[in-house]
């Protein structure tokens, strides 16, 4: 006996096969579950009768294919929770269990119901079976014949090492190997008859083909009645919507598909879910569809844009608002999620994609490995031809492609840049654009990988969950002027206002981000470059006042460049030199005595070096900020939350503003989320501080470590003390202790800013572990807390679920017991023990230390507009 | 450090030079407080529909010399006693200038950052009927001050004319050159506080041709001190900073491009051929002249001793803290104080109201000659005093000022 054959319990099927080996994946093409069974049983049986570990791993509806007996260890998993969890824990199961396993599997059918494509389902036999066989291990599969698409039957037939086939005919029961790896015999591919101790194989002529001929219909043609869902359910609605009386939504029936087509095309998300049943009609899925290359869903970002589309457009009938008009059409195309995991598992990127986490700490320059290493995957013929459709399609207009992740722009979790997007210029012949717009494809394929994005996930807690990567592929908005290619204008607009710079300011009306040229400004943080914000309820103010309006105002721009077939900046100044760009006088200021002027005509008179973008006659002549206010408040409205979009607009000759919508997501606001009580009844020993004008809220309890920087002391120091004091901040920040116990960040001024004089110079990477972030006022120093321009630091802090809040020591209410913070052991040295000099201005406090047990709790109530850091009880004195 | 209220400093630094000239009493006494001032409550409707209450001021410290001169501060932090204070100053500025003018100010406390354009246009307009009764071309003239704007100017002298029905630019200066501004406006600070430079040069027998200069603040005032420092005074730009820090090249920094960079970037930071330099390093340099032209009390006892500069031209108000004075005149630091270095701005505001009143307007050759010739006067005036009283230039710059003011107190019969 071969030393690595394991007896299948069968002797008789040993013999057929030449006996079953380590590493052997065995797949049984059944028609009925009992076959299966009959197979499986023995297998079992015999590999607890040897004491090997044998393991059940149950995941379909069908009836038990073993029942529960000493010896067998039953493993559940649940396939509703998607291909990528669900391939995630296998393998996390092979890997635990370890060499030389005997597993069954239930019927590998039963994943289709759920994944809804026969593409899942090949790829996640395509790289489980490897794994398998690394490990040594026997497994048992079975498939329903003639239910599964012929390709995905092949991609099973070529990366297994045993397929049988199993029928009954007149009552006996046939099995007929169809793959053995490895092992020959002159009969071994002939079907046999079960039967006796000997399987006899049918070598006769006649009843081999009277066998055979019963079972296949007609061999060489795709005869499957697939019961994947992703064509079925298609084809039953199509059916419907050309029948006589048309789709009907009223026959349950009819309804039900329509459902079960919505989830496989935008997901189970219940909100997306309740939006998407609601407002998409069956043309509307049906057009997805049509556009939709490969299979799978469209992801986040694709079903926010067409849902928020929808919303706007069914508002005409709902509220009487008649978005139409203005808003432009889209003509985007979608790549289906399952794209991706093919594309993974036909590069074998799949196992180092599953094997990347937060922990293996991917360096910038291991990522850039990776990124080639997807560069240098290949699409299936058949996807590289839906592309060149698309293409063909879109000519040589500029395209864009986005990331439309599944867990992206769910709510909660915003992932706010993680993922790329690539511009695609699209300019060349077709050869060229297909290459572009692939490596564009591989390289959004590439940031589900990259270390931002994996940290996020953990972060979030999502590192489990299914993350399949849809793309999106839009149309640029915007016209040719010489040789670029951009939009008038693109922003980002929030419904609720997160950046409420002035007490004036209502914070339920939202704000805008605006810029001229491409958004990739408004929504990425550029260095000494800025968007014009605009408070919806007060579209004029701004936060700045004469000759710092040119400096907080855009002054380079992001651009396609035709000729050189490049997304690229430019100077503004260079690109509108020669001032025939339409509408300017909408979008610039004259700078004159350091007042910017706007201008009285149609006509930019006066230097071309004092113009500055303000976009005050936009504001002003145009019902722009208007406009955008009622999209955001119908959109809220049907969200039933509080949404951010992007979009383009632009100016028509009669000065009214067309707008692109490119996308909507729920935002996400800390502390309106949950109910906070403020507590009643504390000792006044117990308070650390109060905080009274404040943005952000929620509740932290069980905060071990405040680190307090003293806002005088710091004040005194020279530039440079204070910039190594902001690394020491990060080198707190990135402490191992940092992670397990929950820290409060004190200090003067605004943080993060660049302007060392205003307030602690730290980055969001040297803070991004604090769970509350505090600014202290010492207007003495000039410092007070107003997170002003720091705009997506102050993002990043509400994304990070960091608490910020202003603390204003003069003001009594504030209750600021600077004593504790000053007296309290400062444990600095302990962890930083260089820091010596910084010792009496960066205090680091160990709070159970220093009160004998008690820990430090932040309640903050945005609602109430109060909050307030406690000591969580009464300890000895302080 | 406790803030002090402005207003009693403004006493001190008086009583101090009273002491001196040896001023009889009753002169002292009205020196030392407003000759008139008004409180209003303002109302205003804003953008949307809410009606906000300002409080606003307006303080004529002494019209002796002539009709009252001084800018409008619009301010979170304006109290009656920083306006009282700031009146004060405009007194001893125009005085030590000899413009026929007298010193007031104006404050009205709001956060124009919280406000929109078409707000602080009714504001403005507000502001200035409640006021009206205090103004004319022969009694008080405002200007621009702290987030005050030739807009702003605009607006206001409109609101005035249509009060009064009749043309009357004069009332206030600092407006649009399009409605009665003057040329030369924009640099008249720095190149005020040039022509003082240079004229102290003479007197020390310095010869500023391819000396150096270090700038300190680089905002209006800094960037155009580069630029005269420069063309006027043939000094070479080695050092500049801002609020993030500064630039230094010891063989000479490009003062155009220097601006450019700051006005494109916002700051200077990465300027190409430079080292970094932080503003108390700046300070120390070993230059000829030193502008320091960004924030109150950057030269203090702490660093006064290190300070090696020849002459230091005061762009800024109050740079230099009455112990670090002391120092700078024991190390023969030639100082030349902010209230006459840098009053080549109420010069020409003045000029501005003398060419509404001719209602002709001169070419702004003739704006620089005519700021020549009056700052270079100052200038002489102020030395005189210090070779005379060996006291330091601002003692000196005060004696002059005070002295003129009460000497028109006296001639009018008041004291």
């Amino acid at each position: 006996m071969h030393p690595s054959k394991i007896p299948s319990g069968i002797p008789a099927l040993d013999d057929v096969l030449q006996g079953i080996r380590l590493g052997d994946n065995v797949v049984w093409q059944v028609e009925r579950l009992e076959d299966y069974q009959y197979f499986a049983e023995p297998f079992a049986e015999t590999a607890i009768a040897l004491h090997r570990r044998t393991v059940y791993l149950r995941f379909a509806s069908h009836p038990p294919v073993l029942t529960p007996r000493p010896g067998l260890e039953i493993i559940e998993l649940d396939p509703g929770l998607g291909f990528d969890y669900f391939t995630r824990e296998t393998h996390r199961l092979i890997e635990a269990y370890g060499r030389e396993v005997m597993y069954v599997f239930d019927n590998l059918s039963a994943l289709v119901v759920e994944w809804a494509t026969d593409e899942l389902l090949a790829n996640f036999f395509q790289i489980t079976c490897p794994l398998l066989y690394e490990f040594n291990t026997i497994a048992y599969f079975a498939l329903t014949r003639g239910q599964h698409a012929h390709h995905a039957v092949a991609r099973i037939r070529d990366t297994t090492q045993i397929l049988v086939d199993i029928y009954q005919t007149r009552g006996q029961m046939h099995i007929h190997p169809i793959k053995v790896w490895d092992r020959y015999s002159p009969q071994m591919f002939l079907p046999h008859l079960v039967a006796g101790d000997q399987w006899a194989p049918l070598s006769q002529s006649q009843e081999a083909a009277k066998v055979l001929s019963s079972v296949y219909q007609s061999p060489l043609l795709d005869t499957t009645r697939p019961i994947a869902p992703w064509e079925s359910v298609y084809q039953k609605l199509l059916h419907y919507s050309h029948s006589p009386s048309g789709f009907d939504e009223t026959d349950p029936e009819q309804l039900a598909l329509k459902l079960e087509l919505n989830r496989m095309l935008i997901g189970h998300h219940p909100v997306f879910s309740r939006l998407a049943d609601r407002y998409f009609t069956l043309d509307d899925l049906f057009q997805i569809r049509n556009r939709l290359i490969g299979a799978g869903r469209i992801g986040g970002k694709a079903a926010g844009m067409l849902l928020a589309r929808r919303i706007l457009l069914a508002s005409k009938e709902e509220s009487g608002i008649d978005f139409s008009e203005r808003l432009d059409d889209h003509d985007s195309f979608y790549i289906g999620s399952d794209v991706f995991f093919t594309f993974l598992v036909n590069n074998d990127l799949f196992r180092l994609r599953l094997h990347l986490t937060c922990n293996s700490a991917t360096s910038r320059d291991e990522f850039q490995e990776i990124e080639q290493r997807f560069l240098a995957g290949h699409f299936s013929p058949t996807i590289q031809e839906q592309f060149r459709a698309m293409l063909d399609y879109y000519g040589q207009a500029p395209i864009i492609v986005r990331s439309s992740s599944l867990l992206e722009d769910s709510f909660g979790n915003a992932f706010a840049g993680k993922y790329s997007s690539v511009f695609c210029p699209n300019q060349g012949n077709p050869e060229v654009r297909l290459s572009e717009f692939m490596k564009a494809v591989k390289l959004v394929y590439a940031s589900a990988l990259n270390p931002d994005a994996l940290c996020y996930r953990s972060k979030r807690g999502l590192g489990e969950y299914d993350e399949q990567m849809a793309i999106l592929v839009q149309r640029v908005s915007g016209m040719p002027y010489r040789h670029y290619f951009f939009p008038t204008l693109a922003g980002v607009a929030f419904s609720r206002n997160l950046y409420a710079w002035n007490d004036r300011i209502d914070p339920r009306q939202g704000i805008i981000r605006l810029v001229f040229g491409l958004g990739t400004r408004a929504v990425d943080r550029v260095d000494s470059d800025y968007p014009r914000m605009i408070a919806i309820s007060h579209p004029h103010l701004r936060p700045e006042v004469g000759v710092k309006v040119s400096k907080y105002s855009q002054h380079h721009m992001d651009l396609i460049d035709l000729k050189n077939n490049l997304f690229t900046t430019q100077s503004l100044t260079d690109l509108l030199s020669d001032g025939d760009y339409p509408n300017l006088h909408l979008l610039l200021s004259t700078m004159r005595d350091h007042y910017p002027y706007d201008p009285i005509s149609k006509k930019m008179l006066g230097s071309k070096d004092q113009w500055v973008f303000t976009f005050n006659n936009l504001i002003r002549q145009t019902d722009l900020v208007s406009f955008i206010g009622r999209i955001l408040s119908k959109l809220e409205e049907a969200y039933g939350q509080p949404v951010d979009i992007e979009f383009t607009a632009s100016v028509d000759p009669v000065d009214r503003v067309r707008i692109n919508l490119l996308q909507c997501r729920p935002l996400y606001l800390p502390g309106t989320l949950e109910e906070v009580s403020m507590p009643d009844s504390l000792d006044r020993q117990q308070t650390l501080f109060r905080a009274h004008r404040m943005i952000s809220g929620g509740l932290v309890e069980q905060i071990r470590y405040i680190l307090y920087i003293d806002p005088k002391r710091y004040n005194r120091l020279g530039f440079e003390a204070k910039k190594s004091l902001g690394r020491m901040v990060g080198q707190i920040n990135r402490h191992p202790s940092i992670g397990s116990d929950k820290i409060i960040m004190m200090g003067p001024g605004r943080w993060g800013t660049s302007n060392i004089a205003l307030g602690v110079n730290v980055s969001y990477a040297d803070i991004d572990n604090a769970s509350v972030l505090v600014e202290m006022a010492l207007e003495e120093a000039g410092h007070v807390p107003e997170v002003s321009y720091g705009t997506h630091f102050f993002h990043d802090l509400i994304e990070a679920r960091i608490i910020y809040l202003p603390v204003y020591p003069a003001d009594a209410a504030s209750e600021l017991q600077e004593i504790f913070f000053e007296t309290a052991p400062n444990v600095l040295l302990e962890w930083l023990p260089e820091a010596g000099e910084f010792e009496s201005i960066l205090r680091l406090i160990d709070v159970p230390k220093a009160t004998k047990g008690a820990f430090a709790q932040v309640v903050a109530d945005p609602r109430r507009q109060q909050a307030i850091c406690f000591l969580d009880k009464l300890a000895s004195p302080i | 450090m406790i803030e002090m209220n402005p207003f009693k400093i403004a006493q001190r630094q008086l009583d101090v030079a009273a002491d001196r000239l040896g001023l009889d009493r009753a002169t002292h006494e009205l020196l030392r407080w407003p000759q008139r001032e008004l409180r209003v409550t303002i109302p205003v409707m804003m953008d949307d529909g809410e009606i906000h209450i300002f409080h606003a001021y307006r303080v004529q410290f002494n019209t002796a010399r002539g009709p009252a001169k001084g800018g409008i501060r619009w301010h979170p932090d304006e109290t009656i006693d920083t306006v009282r204070a700031l009146a004060a100053w405009m007194t001893w500025k125009t005085a030590v200038v000899d413009i026929p003018l007298g010193g007031g100010k104006g404050g009205v406390t709001c956060n124009p950052k919280g406000m929109s354009e078409v707000e602080k246009q009714r504001l403005a307009r507000a502001y200035i009927r409640a006021i009206a009764p205090m103004l004319s071309i022969s009694k008080d003239v405002p200007a621009p001050d702290v987030y005050t704007t030739p807009q702003i100017m605009g607006w206001m002298m409109d609101e005035y004319e249509t009060l009064i029905g009749q043309h009357h630019p004069g009332v206030i200066t600092g407006k649009p050159i399009p409605i009665g501004g003057s040329e030369g406006r924009g640099d008249a600070t720095a190149r005020g506080g040039a022509y003082v430079t240079r004229e102290a040069a003479k007197r020390l027998n310095i010869d500023l041709d391819g000396k150096t200069m270090a700038i300190q603040g680089f905002g209006n005032a800094g960037q155009y001190a580069a630029l005269l420092g420069s063309e006027i005074l043939g000094l070479k730009l080695v050092a500049a900073s801002d609020s993030r820090g500064g630039i230094f090249n010891a063989k000479g920094l490009d003062p155009k491009k220097v601006v450019d960079h700051k006005l494109k970037t916002g700051n200077l930071e990465r300027f190409p051929e430079a080292e970094a330099i932080s503003n108390e390093e700046l300070l120390e340099l070993d230059v000829t002249v030193l502008f320091p032209s960004a924030l109150e009390n950057v030269i203090t006892a702490a660093n006064a001793g290190r300070i090696k500069c020849k002459i230091s031209c005061e762009l800024a108000n109050g740079p230099t803290t009455p112990e670090a004075d002391e120092i700078l005149y024991q190390n023969n630091v030639f100082v030349l104080p902010d209230f006459l270095a840098n009053a080549g701005g109420v010069t020409v505001s003045y000029f501005e109201q003398v060419q509404n009143a001719y209602n002709f307007y001169w070419p702004l050759a003739e704006v620089h000659e005519r700021l020549d010739e009056k700052m270079s006067r100052a200038f002489h005036g102020v030395y005189q005093m210090y070779l005379q009283e060996k006291v330091d230039m601002r003692q000196a710059a005060y004696l002059v000022s005070v002295a003129r003011v009460a000497e028109a107190c006296k001639l009018r019969g008041w004291v």
